[in-house]
């Protein structure tokens, strides 16, 4: 899509000469000299960019950006300011009623285009993406159609100079992912086209292809030497170059880390205090020329308030002015986080060492004599940029190396971190193997000897009954009774061991028809007692169904044991609301238990009745715990003496990709 | 295949050999019980080779109890090598074991084990099963027809 820019200017000159430069860079421009004229088109039409003088014949420039930014369809539009107005007033005026650019006037028109096109790079945010512009820089017009025509067909996008300095600009606007410069080119060759790009942080990254004419030695080694990637005879197929381009960027790196560095080739500002309106101007002519935008301040005061809105490259400033003096100036500038990295060169007319000594101890990064003639100012400023820009490089340089330690360092301790974890799921998954061989052989072994003492017990009560009084059957009898016990023990400890290990399916069950089941059991097995069941029906869970039946095992085979003694023996499986969760319940009106020791309930082989009073191994309700837990849900109980005892459990809906 | 009224009892436990025999008895099977001690000699007995090379190899048992932690060859393995043969694949198999861990119950049945006992502790329950077992595998259970080759030979 074409940018447009919206021009307004009162000025026929000024709109000829920026609409004509917009449009040669590929802007599709409107020109407008009113403020009314620019209302109409702005209805109309929208625009990248809007070109906006301060002083026109029907309005105030700064009233119409007001309403520019409160109309919410350009609110966030860009728009220089430019204008003749060299106050400092009108400048904040600008800056502070939402213009991103104010541009004294006269201008310079290269300047201009070259800021409009970096605030419009810096606002796209996709610009870092277009990655395939090649710039071509030669001076045939017929070889940069035809290669520009090759390397378009392949689809990448295609800028073009005529010459070296042209080039240069345009990679600044550009940032192409390669360039294709002529060797031989009018004012500056391609060799030095290419060093300059290597001199420059933002590009030096940019792979290079030099055109020869010829293959002697000598240019090889003159486009090698000036640090071209590649160089190819000009008399060679277009595809030939065009093979070079991709085989290039393939192997380039992505040189995006280094862009966030400003180009020392792209446009700079220069603040300028003085109380001279005449020095200002002369100073200000002079290093417009140089292609610098320049900012007048008419005192320390201005200055800063405009430093506060506007970011500048560099800082010219007078030592002697009336109300703040240069030297606090300085002193406040360089004590400010935000500027004291702008270089700042102090001037005065005073040719005293005591005033440049002054200067200096207040903070100045350099120290010039007004007497000094302008070009040497200039040179200075050049100077102080470049110190400014390699400052930058390095602090850049410094941060990514930090910021690859600190990488480097994370991804050593997030490996370290994976180690340490392979090592102990390798471990625990060798130590779970290792208690399932334990437990396999003690539910193996530790039973075969059971049934011996169990079996041969019985053969002798059975086959020698005769030779045997009461007291020894007794005997016999309880020796039986110890190898069963024993065996329900192993038993129980195995069903632990393997609830905590089991892999948990969990399914939409119904409770409510486990309950049943285990309920029908026992009264089966226990077909003389009369006990009054009431299990509530839908209890719907989400849950290991096999492990859930192991639970209702365990505490509904309780509530029935510990309701053998009473009268009206009743158990209640039911849920109920609490605090927003659903609770479930096991109830019975048994022998109950003392709230004191309601912690133990729930650790393995702890009993809180005697062998005689209700049998029990003491391992029920730690499974039962370790089930609950399996599924994310919490158990407890409830009881008092004589008064039964009611055990709660929650069970959460499942999270995926939770515990398993 | 001649019906033989044989059961074959693979255990390696003396004890449980004892115990095992004395159920029977107790439980009014009459059938002889024949026993070896570990997977590799169940394997010889059956197709006559090894230390029972001499048997006739025609005769087979009615049923075969078979515990499954064995020496040499474990119970799997021996089901495995008699449901892979012809001769023994139809055999009726009751896989007696202690354990009673899912993944043992699971796998014998897929090896094509017909029914699977755990050896309680109470013995007076062990008698109970083997006289279920005798009334349902020796008493009401009609053997498979014989094999072709065996009928012919």
């Amino acid at each position: 899509l074409k940018p447009s820019v919206l021009i307004v200017d009162d000025s026929l000159t000024v709109r000829m000469d920026l609409g004509e430069a917009f449009e040669l860079t590929g802007f599709a421009t409107t020109l407008c000299s009113t403020v009314a004229e620019a209302r109409s088109a702005l209805l109309k039409g929208s625009f990248s960019l809007i070109i906006l003088d301060v002083l026109l014949p029907d309005g105030d420039g700064i009233d119409l950006l007001l309403e520019i930014r409160q109309t919410p369809a350009t609110a966030e539009t860009l728009v220089m300011v430019l204008s003749s107005e060299a106050e400092v007033g009108d400048r904040t005026r600008g800056l502070k009623t939402g213009g991103n650019e104010y541009i004294g006037k006269p201008y310079d028109q290269s300047y201009v285009v070259a800021r409009a096109l970096e605030l419009l790079r810096t606002r796209e945010p996709g610009s870092a993406a277009r990655s395939t512009t090649v710039l071509i820089i030669d001076d045939s017009p017929t070889f940069r159609e035809e290669l520009k025509s090759v390397l378009e067909l392949s689809g990448y996008a295609v800028v073009t100079a005529a010459t070296g300095e042209e080039g240069l600009r345009a990679a600044v606007d550009a940032r192409p992912a390669i360039i294709v410069v002529d060797g031989v080119l009018p004012g500056i060759d391609g060799s030095t086209v290419i060093r300059r790009i290597r001199a420059d942080a933002a590009l030096r990254t940019t792979p290079c292809i030099l055109l020869t004419c010829s293959e002697e030695p000598s240019d090889q080694l003159k486009a090698l030497d000036a640090g071209a990637d590649a160089y190819v005879r000009k008399e060679e197929d277009t595809r030939i170059i065009l093979a070079r381009v991709t085989a290039l960027l393939r192997s380039a790196g992505s040189p995006s880390a280094v862009r966030a560095t400003a180009s020392l080739l792209g446009p700079k500002k220069i603040l300028t205090i003085d109380d001279s309106l005449t020095y200002l101007h002369e100073v200000a002519t002079h290093l417009r020329k140089e292609g610098y935008d320049v900012i007048p301040a008419r005192s320390g005061e201005e200055a800063l308030e405009l430093l506060s809105i506007q970011p500048v490259d560099c800082i010219l400033l007078d030592l002697v002015m009336p109300g703040l003096s240069g030297q606090e100036t300085c002193r406040r500038i360089k004590a400010s986080a935000a500027w004291r990295d702008i270089p700042l060169i102090m001037h005065t007319s005073l040719e005293e060492q005591a005033a440049m000594i002054e200067g200096i101890n207040a903070g100045a990064d350099d120290y010039i004599a007004k007497s000094s003639d302008l070009e040497v100012l200039c040179a200075r400023v050049r100077a102080q940029l470049r110190r400014k820009q390699f400052e930058d490089e390095n602090r850049n340089i410094r941060e990514q190396l930090l910021q690859k330690e600190v990488e480097v360092l994370a991804a050593n301790s997030a490996r370290e971190l994976a180690e340490i974890r392979a090592t102990f799921v390798d471990e625990l998954n060798s130590k779970n193997i290792e208690l399932e061989a334990f437990s396999y052989s003690v539910a193996h072994d530790l039973r075969a000897p059971l049934r011996s003492i169990d079996g041969f017990s019985k053969l002798l009560l059975d086959d020698y009954a005769p030779q045997l009084d009461a007291k020894g059957q007794d005997y016999l009898q309880l020796v039986r009774e110890s190898a069963q016990r024993m065996g329900e023990l192993i038993d129980d400890l195995l069903l632990l061991s393997r609830v905590g290990r089991a892999d948990l399916s969990r399914d939409r069950i119904d409770l409510s028809d486990i309950a049943k089941g285990v309920s029908e059991e026992l009264r089966r097995k226990d077909p003389d007692r009369d006990v009054k069941w009431c299990i509530e029906e839908q209890l719907l869970v989400e849950a290991d169904s096999g492990l859930m039946r192991v639970a209702f095992d365990n505490l509904l085979g309780n509530a029935w044991k510990f309701t053998a003694k009473v009268s009206a023996p009743r158990i209640d499986v039911g849920t109920r609301r609490q605090e927003g969760v659903a609770v479930f319940f096991v109830r019975d009106n048994g022998a109950g238990f003392n709230m004191e020791y309601a912690e133990k309930l729930f650790s393995p082989f702890q009993r809180l009745h005697t062998e005689s009073e209700f049998a029990g191994t003491g391992i029920g309700l730690a499974t039962v715990h370790r089930i609950v837990d399996r599924h994310g849900g919490r158990i407890w109980a409830d009881g008092e003496v004589d008064r039964g005892a009611t055990f709660y459990f929650t069970i959460p809906p499942a999270r995926p990709g939770g515990r398993r | 295949m001649i019906r033989s009224r044989i059961i074959l009892l693979v255990e390696d436990n003396p004890n449980d050999v004892k115990l095992t025999t004395r159920a029977f008895e107790k439980s009014d099977v009459p059938n002889e019980i024949v026993v070896v001690g570990d997977g590799e000699e169940a394997i010889d007995y059956l197709f006559a080779t090894g230390r029972h090379a001499g048997r006739d190899p025609k005769v087979m048992p009615e049923v075969i109890l078979l515990d499954m932690k064995l020496p040499k060859i474990d119970g799997l393995g021996v089901l495995r090598r008699l449901r892979a043969d012809e001769r023994t694949r139809r055999l009726p198999v009751v896989v007696l074991t202690s354990s009673k861990e899912e993944k043992d119950v699971t796998s014998s049945y897929n090896l094509g084990a017909n029914s699977f006992i755990r050896k309680p502790v109470d013995f007076a329950e062990f008698i109970d099963a083997a006289r279920h077992l005798g009334l349902y595998w020796l008493i009401m259970n009609e053997p498979p027809p014989r094999p072709e080759s065996a009928r012919n030979g």
